[in-house]
This record gives structure tokens, sequence and C-alpha cells, in this order.
């Protein structure tokens, strides 16, 4: 456990003694838009934009790791820029940069502890009510109704790799920011900012109660998704609805390929292939491999999925993409004992091997 | 295949439908089984629902294949269908006679993809129906769908506006499906029939045989026509007005963007943007930290990821001329963008420069590929004057 | 449910250098082994990508073998090692997303092996009879 301190600064505070005192290039955090009734991750580079800044507007029209990575991934700033990140965009962040698609040079990484976020359609900037029971459900360290379901059902929702970082369940957000520095650069940060020496903070106990509910929720979630997925018929089931449009993978943070293998010419077939299949099966269902697809998709990327809920978000139809991730993602982590996002510098399972592991595999 | 060729067009009556009495649905899945059993076509390719019966989807299916559950009219769409006939024919064209179910939008895509060649016509019978619209994907997945079909099923016959149809849809003024080799005649039938007309020497050749009565009431579908596109055209017109006016200026534009998430789904399922990797994907928008910190600095803010604006903005130059306002994007879009709405004024504006329709002709060029010397005065003439001033 | 009456296709992915050269060798050797099986020939074993086998799958095939050469002996040295792991989370997803794991197996058999070859495939051959068919072979709808 991290020691938590008092910062006596609230969150506009904050920003504004960042900006001051370390001498940003910018900030990089959800922000309103300047139209209509959104925020979005937006970079800001003029302290005077920051009371716009809404670090913890309960939405992610983007993983943030994503915007990250376009925006570090050609050549990382020459000046230090603070991004505020999600638990599990952090994790999506460091996923990225094992395999070099982030840079996190002169990033300083401001995680804050996550209550989940609402599907980006369904809040406003707006909705007081719904926001308001948002904050209270964070002060109590409780599940808020409406959030994403693989939200409910995060357990790791206290930010792994942060620079800063800010404990946010069980407080009152208009509060003075409670801290800790788990990084070097994170306690460099703190004695410019004068706050090496501040006043000791407890834990809340509503982060365990948290942990607990959430907890509950994931076993359900995992059987709710296996049985789902038992057998054949399941699997086709579940993805019946699908319509092939990839907008899963393209709004991932960890699939992050310009030209994904399943939209390349390995599959586009000639018209031999076409009718030779329609004959053997009578009929043959277009767009082909929409199955294989997903599966694929999870044998690429389901060991560095960080269930961060944006695949299914994003889906047109309905498809509970991000818990089937999620749930055949953990069994696929569980399998080399390997937790995405956890370590920068533990290598991806498939780049790296024992000579002694897996012999039930083989024979 | 030749429907669309101006001159065979012509030379076919346009007032040879035959009428067949019954349900429409039932009759065209009988009449197209009869074309695979006497060999005159080896497959067909059309919707049919899915395993759970929720949804739609595009099948190709062979003489012991044809579903019972394949619906030439299915109330959504949720693959456009021009795409599913390029997945078939990309690499080169239908090894097999094979008959297409398109709607009218789709027809007109897929022959706008023929044109860029991501589509090859040969062997297919493109046959294409009055369309009563669709509904929007979302509101079928999560509305009642017997309803939803019972209500679709009577306007299929009935010249009755959709309700809850798609924006796109409830302004539509190319519902009919000329052009195709078959056209499949709803209008006027007043649910008691419907007419098989052919639009090429093709459809002719299938429609031998096919019974039915004389076609003395043509005319009254004509008729039907011709009101119901007088009325969509006012309507097309006034709603595309008022949008424009909503999108008036970069900030109004930015407003009604304001909830998109920049995923290109919209781009990814557009029959016309085929393209394997999108510029807007491209390399060629990458750029350094550094400069985008100069952007966001310029500019206030820089919304991450960046080029949003471009990328809308970029593919209505790529695209928005081939556009036929079929919906599909807008039913993608998980951010209820009203992006066809945007695509179709757009379409609207680019297309009358060149006064092109996409879809109407084969023969017709994308205005892209094609230009005479004498042209588009307008667009140059301020040039000339500043230029004629400095000299 | 055993299905006898169609004949069950198993796709095998063989390493170059070992098992295909094994299976040559069992082939010159007159041993008699199932015919079922269609080879493809890959340089190592590690280049068996997991949708190399879940395409099989999804497409109908009633089994995917993955032969390599033993551990160790591998011509690139350590191919052996990474195709194991890729070849555990292939079975591992296949398990999750409602396949049947039993349907993919992952031997080493060295070059001059013939007979293990002969006897590899037989069992497998066996097994996949045992299963049934695979339930996506006429699936239309998948
Ligand atoms: S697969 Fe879905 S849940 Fe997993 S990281 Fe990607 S977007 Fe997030
Ligand atoms: S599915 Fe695979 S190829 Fe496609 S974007 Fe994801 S990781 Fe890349
Ligand atoms: S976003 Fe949904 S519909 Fe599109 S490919 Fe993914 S699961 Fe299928
Ligand atoms: S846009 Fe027109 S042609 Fe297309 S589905 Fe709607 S009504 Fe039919
Ligand atoms: S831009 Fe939209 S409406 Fe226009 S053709 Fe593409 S998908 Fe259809
Ligand atoms: S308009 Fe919709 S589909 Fe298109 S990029 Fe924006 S959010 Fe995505
Ligand atoms: S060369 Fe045979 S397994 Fe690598």
């Amino acid at each position: 456990m991290q020691t938590l301190i008092d910062s006596r600064m609230t969150m506009p505070d904050f920003i504004a003694a960042l900006f001051d005192k370390l001498d940003l290039a910018g900030v990089a955090a959800m922000t309103k838009l300047p139209s209509g009734e959104k925020a979005a991750y937006t970079l800001l580079t003029d302290k005077d934009d920051i009371e716009d800044c809404v670090p913890y507007f309960p939405a992610m029209p983007a993983n943030a790791a994503r915007a990250v990575s376009k925006f570090t991934r050609q050549a990382p700033p020459s000046k230090q820029v603070a991004v505020f990140l999600r638990p599990c965009e952090l994790r999506a962040l460091t996923e990225l940069v094992k395999i070099k698609q982030a840079a996190v040079d002169n990033l300083l990484i401001i995680g804050f502890d996550c209550a989940g976020v609402f599907p980006f359609s369904k809040i406003r900037l707006s909705d007081e009510l719904k926001l308001k029971e948002y904050r209270e459900a964070v002060a109590k360290g409780k599940n808020c109704e409406g959030i994403r379901p693989v939200c409910s059902a995060c357990t790791r929702f206290v930010p792994e790799g942060a620079d800063i970082a800010i404990s946010f369940i069980g407080r009152n957000l208009d509060e003075p920011l409670v801290l800790s520095f788990p990084s070097e650069k994170g306690k460099e940060a703190a004695k410019t900012l004068g706050l090496d020496s501040s006043s000791k903070v407890e834990a809340s106990p509503a982060v365990d109660s948290l942990a607990e509910e959430r907890g509950g929720a994931e076993k359900k979630l995992t059987e709710k998704i296996e049985e789902a997925l038992s057998g054949t018929d399941g699997l086709i089931s579940v993805f019946d609805k699908c319509i092939s449009c990839h907008a899963c993978s393209h709004v991932c943070p960890i699939c992050y390929c310009k030209n994904c293998y399943f939209e390349s010419q390995t599959f586009e077939y000639f018209p031999e292939s076409y009718f030779t299949r329609m004959r053997e099966k009578g009929a043959l269902r277009l767009p082909v491999d929409r199955v294989l697809f997903h599966l694929g998709r999870l044998s690429h990327m389901g060991l560095s999925c960080v269930a961060c809920g944006m695949c299914e978000d994003a889906c047109p139809v309905n498809i509970p993409v991000s818990q089937i991730f999620k749930t055949a993602g953990a069994k696929a982590q569980a399998l080399f004992g390997y937790i995405p996002g956890k370590n920068r510098d533990e290598p991806l399972p498939l780049l790296t091997f024992s000579e002694r592991e897996l012999e039930e595999f083989e024979d | 295949m030749a429907a669309t060729n101006k001159a065979n067009m012509d030379e076919v009556g346009m007032n040879k439908g035959i009428w067949v009495e019954g349900r429409a649905k039932k009759k065209v899945l009988e009449f197209l089984n009869g074309l695979l059993n006497s060999k005159k076509l080896e497959a067909v390719l059309m919707p049919a629902t899915n395993r759970t019966k929720d949804s739609y989807s595009w099948f190709l299916m062979g003489k012991d294949g044809l579903l019972e559950s394949a619906d030439p009219f299915p109330p959504v769409m949720t693959t456009q269908g021009a795409r599913a006939v390029s997945y078939l024919t990309k690499k080169g064209r239908a090894w097999k006679k094979t008959a297409v179910l398109l709607r009218p939008c789709e027809l007109r895509a897929t022959i706008e993809l023929a044109k860029i060649r991501q589509v090859e016509l040969e062997n297919l019978v493109l046959i294409s129906f009055d369309c009563p619209g669709a509904y929007p994907l979302e509101k079928y997945f999560n509305g009642d769908q017997k309803k939803l079909d019972e209500a679709f099923d009577a306007c299929l016959s009935k010249q009755a506006e959709l309700e809850g149809a798609r924006a796109v849809c409830s302004i539509c003024n190319r519902f009919t499906g000329r052009g195709a080799d078959i056209e499949i005649g709803l209008i006027g039938g007043e649910a008691k029939g419907f007419w098989l007309i052919p639009g090429s020497r093709e459809g002719e050749d299938l429609l031998e045989g096919v019974t039915g009565s004389a076609s003395h009431k043509l005319e009254a579908r004509e008729k039907a026509i011709s009101e119901l596109r007088a009325q969509r055209e006012e309507k097309r017109k006034q709603t595309l007005d008022s949008f424009q006016e909503t999108v008036k200026g970069p900030e109004n534009l930015m407003r009604v963007l304001s909830s998109c998430i920049n995923c290109h789904n919209c781009s990814r399922v557009c029959p016309i943007c085929f393209c394997r990797e999108c510029y807007f994907d491209s390399k060629a928008l990458s750029s350094e930290a550094d400069a985008m910190l100069q952007r966001a600095q310029r500019k206030n803010g820089l919304r991450l990821p960046p080029d949003l604006l471009l990328f809308h903005l970029g593919r209505m130059t790529h695209m928005s001329i081939s556009c036929v306002s079929c919906g599909a994007c807008e039913d993608a879009c998980p951010a209820d963008v009203p992006v066809s709405m945007l695509f179709s004024l757009a379409g609207r504006n680019t297309q009358a420069v060149f006064e092109y329709e996409p879809g109407r002709s084969l023969e017709e060029a994308v205005p892209y590929t094609v230009f005479k010397f004498e042209e588009l005065k307008d667009f140059e003439a301020p040039y000339i004057k500043e230029y004629s001033k400095e000299q | 449910m055993a299905d006898q009456k169609t004949e069950k296709i198993i796709v095998a992915f063989l390493c170059n250098w070992c098992t295909f050269t094994a299976a040559d060798l069992a082939g010159t050797s007159r041993l008699k082994y199932a015919p079922n099986i269609r080879i493809v020939k890959v340089m190592c074993s590690s280049r068996v990508d997991p949708v190399f086998i879940l395409k099989p799958l999804l497409d109908g095939a009633d089994g995917v073998l993955i032969g390599g050469c033993a551990p160790g002996d591998c011509h690139y040295s350590k191919g052996t090692f990474y195709a194991r792991r890729k070849i555990a989370l292939a079975k591992t997803l296949a398990g999750s997303m409602g396949l049947d794991p039993r349907r993919i197996r992952l031997s080493w058999i060295p070059a001059s092996e013939g007979p293990r070859f002969a006897r590899v495939v037989n069992e497998f051959t066996k097994q996949i009879e045992a299963l049934g068919d695979n339930p996506a072979k006429r699936e239309v709808y998948i």
C-alpha cells in the first residue's frame, strides 16, 4: 500500500499547480466540448483552458491509451505532458508500450481509482441526476446503476503503474485530492509540488467493500458468459447478430494494427471458393469468417485484454463483446500467470517461454 | 447484367410486367426456386434470417439450400447488399449464374462499385423491388420485432409510409428497383399481388414461362410511384435544407459531431468506402507529439484521437459523389451521429455539380474519372479574376 | 456421439524437418495409418499461428494435428517452446469459446520415428471418431 497524503488541493488547483510548478507542455484529460453536451479526451496546452477539464467524467468515448498511442507513437513529446488515465487505460498503455505502440518518455501519468463509466451514448454533461447518483456511489464504495457491465465486474480499479495516483473511492469528489506517488518520477513531482511532507491520510474502507462487490459481480459475469458459450451452438448464437463491422477491434486499445489481418487479402477468396463451399453446405453465410474473426482476434490480443469495455460500447448490434473477451482473456492469461498492464518489464507471454512448462498440452 | 446498360433498357419495354397474384414474399421464393430447379440459375444471393431469428444476414444458396427463412424484403439492412456482392465477386466474376436480391439503394451502390471494379457484374442477375424503407438496427433489436415485422409487411404492398423507418428512408426518392434485370413491383398491387418486370434481355429470358395475367394495371403502379416520388422529393428537399442549416459553419458542424467517437465504423460499413486500408487510418495522418502540442496550442485544445473533422470532411471528398443515401453508416454508428443525413446532404450538393446520380447507369462514369475542357467555369472564375487583376 | 458415416477430416501441420520427414518415412516403410489426414507442410511448428488451427475447426474439419521436432531438437532451436505456448493458447481459447479442445493435438515426432507418426495418426483418428462429427461441419449459420 502506498502512503496516501492530503494534497490540500482540489482538482482544478491540482492541475493548475502541475502547470505552474512542473513546467508542463500540456495536460490530456477528459474535457467538456465547446459545443454539445459531451466531453472528449483532449490535449490542452494553456492553463486558462483547464476549467473545462473533467477528468472524472464517467464516460470513455475512446480508450485514452489509444489516444496516448497516437500522441506518442511517432515521437514522444520533448517536454513533460501530464496524462490522466483510468486504470484500464493505464494498463492498456502499458501493454502498448511493450509492443512499441506508445512511449511514456516525458509523460507524467496520473491515475485515479475508477468507479466505472457509463456506456458513452448513455451519459451527458447535463445528466445531473445520474451524475449525482454516481458521486454518491463513489463516496460509498458501491457500484453505480447503469455503468458498463465490465466496469461493475472490474476488480482492478486501483491504478497500477501511475506516477501520481489519486485515491478516489470512498471520498467526496469536490474535496481536496488524496494522492500517492508510486514511482520515482512521481516522488520527484511531489517534491516539486511541495507535497512531500504533507499529512498522511488513512486508506478508505470503501475500497475493500467495492472490491468485494465487484468480485462477486465478476464471478457472476464469468458464469453467465461460460454458460452462453458452452458448445458450438452457444458460440454461433452469441455471435449470430454480428455484422462483421470490426468496430470492436477498431476501438480496442490493444488492436493497434493499421492493417488488420482479418481485413487483409488473406481472407478474400475467389468466387470458386464461395461456390464450392456453398455446394458443400447447401447455403453459405456472407461475410464468411465472421466468427473466426472473434476467435482469431482473441488469439492475437486476448492475453493483453484489459477488459475496458470499449468494444462492447462500440458494437452496433449489442453483442457483449467485452464480457466475452474479459472472460476468455482471463482464462488465457491464467494459463501463463500473466496480468496485462501490471508490469511494463514483463514480456508478453507469446514472446517468451520456459523449457519445462505446459506439458499437459503436448505429447 | 445488362440492366443498367441504357441501350438495352430502351429495347425492353417498360410495360411488360407480369402480374402475379398472391403474397409477394412466398411467390418470389417460388419463382426463384423454379429458376434454380430448371437450372436457369445456379445460385441466389439474398438475405435470410439468422439462426436465432432476430436478425438477417446474407446467404449464397444453391438448389438444395434455399433457406425457408430467405426473405427478399427484410425489414432491416444489416450488411449493405453491395458489400455482399463485392465479397463474392471482388476477385473475379461469379462462377455460376447467380441472382442477387437487392434493395434499390443496394442496387445503386452495386453499380457504383462495378464502376470502380469492386464488383464484377457478369453472371449476376440483379433483382430489386419497391422498398418501403428499413428500420434502424437499434430500434429493431430493442423493439417488439413481431409488431415491427407486421407493420413492415403491411407497408410492402400498400403505399403507406413505414412508421419508424430510418431517417434517410423516409426521404428516399429512389425507392423502386428500376435499373435491375428484374424489378419486383409492389406499389399499386394493393396487397393482392405484384408485378415481375424485366429490365433487360436477361431479365426477360428468366421471366419466360412465368405465367401471370396481363399487365393492364401497370399504369396504376406508375401513377402511384410518381405521386409518392413527388412527395418524397419535396420532403427530401425540405429535410436536407433544414439539416444544412443545422450544420452550417464549423461550430454547428462540430456540435452535430460532438458525440462522434472517431471510430470510423461509418466508413467501414459504407458500401462505397471500399478501401482495405483507409487513408484516414494511414500513416499519412500520424504526427509527432510536439506537432500535436503545437496544434493544441493554436486551437486551445486538441481532441484525441485527432483529425475527427478531417476524417468526415475527407471521406466526403472521397465518396459523397457516389453516396447512395443507404443509411448503413448511421445504423452502424455507436454514437447516434446523424451521419447518413450528413453524407446525403454532402452527396446532394456534390452530385448536383456534375449532374451525377450514383447508380443511375453503369455507363455514366464517376465524375472524378472524366472531364470536359469547357466546364465548371463558376469554380474557376474567382481565380481568373484575381489573376487578371494582378497582371 | 460417434458418427461413422462420414469420413473424419484431420488437418495436420507438420514441421518440414522432423514430423513431415517422419510421415514420409512412414509412407516409404509402408506403415499403415488412417487416411484421414490432410498434411500442410510448415517450416517449423512455431509457424502455426492459432488462427491456422481455429479456421479449419470453424470451417468443419474434425481435428487439427500439429507435429514438430522433439523439444530441444527444433531446427531453429527454440521453435517448439514457442509453438507449445501458442497451441496451449489455441486450446484454451477454443475451450472458452465453445469448441472442443480435444480436437487439437500437439505431438513431437522426430524425423526417424515413422512408426510413432503412424501411431499418433491412428490414435488421434480414433479419438476424433469417438468425438463424432465437428458440429460446425454442416452449420450454415456459422
Ligand atoms: S477486447 Fe474489448 S475489453 Fe478487451 S481491451 Fe479490447 S476493447 Fe477493451
Ligand atoms: S485482430 Fe489482430 S490483426 Fe486485427 S487489429 Fe487486432 S491484433 Fe491486429
Ligand atoms: S462490433 Fe459487434 S457487430 Fe461489429 S464486428 Fe464486433 S461484434 Fe460484430
Ligand atoms: S434508402 Fe431508400 S432504397 Fe434504401 S432502404 Fe431506404 S427506402 Fe430503401
Ligand atoms: S455514406 Fe452512408 S449513406 Fe452514403 S453510401 Fe455510405 S453508408 Fe450509405
Ligand atoms: S460518425 Fe459514428 S461511426 Fe462515424 S466515426 Fe463518428 S462515432 Fe464512429
Ligand atoms: S523445425 Fe521442427 S519444430 Fe521447429
